[in-house]
């Protein structure tokens, strides 16, 4: 009972995904709509993309490693 | 021959020389190369007259982390920066070392960090008990990215290389529609590759950072 309680667990984990979905998407479309707004593409403005993506992604993944904390460490 | 021109001395083993450079007048003057990189990071972070002296540690760090992402990547070898012992060793180092630089330069005044400007009187107790924790989970979130970025990226390689290999062997058709999971991995290999950049870089982006806040106080 305790392995179908900890696969719960770890399955409700995936809600933090919504998250980080929405917010990469945020990042991507506002660096569009910076270089259509009349900007041409420096590379600093893909960069600042590019660092805002790793973050995200990042909190994506604090989120998988809780689930494998939850897996692992709790009997 | 008694006359020295150049004084040598041992540290010159030490001097960070271009190996790899692309030079094209061509294409509106591009000149990259990885020194070049890395050093306009560290310049645009840290004070653009006094930061070069942290420049040698940003390209040390920064060719340790992609250089062990890279050979991860090749097949049966040993992604050594999925390992957490590494990842944390690295950010809790960086750390306690931009918090010491901190305090040696501004003594008990380094502690003005967790204050930000303009907060009323009322919210500082609960700011400053915020913020230094925030602080604290900055040793914590540096190397937990960079190591959940490779393991989560293997990991999921693993997975599916071990599903492909179930299909691929369980008939003769399916050995041909097996060729489907097998470009997924192979993009998704590519994916991993710039992921391995990616993480290096934003790896000593958030160094210098640390760096800068610990000397300027913002």
């Amino acid at each position: 009972m305790s392995e179908g309680a900890k696969l719960i667990g770890v399955g409700a984990t995936r809600i933090a995904l919504a998250g980080a979905i929405v917010e990469i998407g945020n990042v991507f479309s506002s660096l569009i709509h910076s270089v259509a707004c009349d900007l041409s593409l420096p590379k600093q403005l893909f960069g600042y993309a590019i660092l805002g993506f790793a973050f995200t992604e990042a909190i994506a993944l604090f989120a998988l490693m809780m689930a494998f904390f939850i897996f692992i460490c709790f009997l | 021959m008694n006359s020295f021109l150049y004084i040598t001395s041992p540290l010159d083993q030490f001097e960070i020389r271009n190996l790899l450079s692309l030079d094209a007048p061509i294409l509106g003057n591009l000149s990259l190369s990885l020194t070049s990189i890395v050093h306009g990071i560290v310049v645009n972070q840290i004070n653009a007259k006094n930061g070069q002296v942290y420049f040698p540690l940003m390209y040390t760090l920064f060719v340790f982390i992609l250089m062990n992402n890279l050979i991860g990547l090749v097949p049966y070898s040993f992604a050594s920066t999925s390992h957490f012992a590494l990842t944390f060793s690295l950010s809790f180092t960086i750390v306690l070392g931009a918090t010491l630089l901190g305090l040696n330069k501004h003594g008990l005044e380094f502690f003005s960090l967790f204050v930000p400007a303009g907060t009323p009187i009322a919210l500082l107790p609960l700011l400053v008990i915020i913020e230094f924790i925030s602080y604290l989970a900055r040793n914590i979130s540096l190397g937990l990215r960079l190591g959940a970025n490779i393991l989560s990226g293997h990991l999921l390689l693993t997975i599916l290389s071990g599903f492909t290999y179930n299909i691929m062997t369980s008939g003769f058709i399916f050995f041909f529609l097996g060729f489907f999971p097998i470009a997924f991995i192979v993009a998704f290999s590519g994916l991993e590759f710039a992921i391995a950049f990616i993480q290096a870089q934003v790896f000593i982006i958030l160094s210098c950072s640390y760096v800068k806040d610990a000397l300027e106080l913002h």
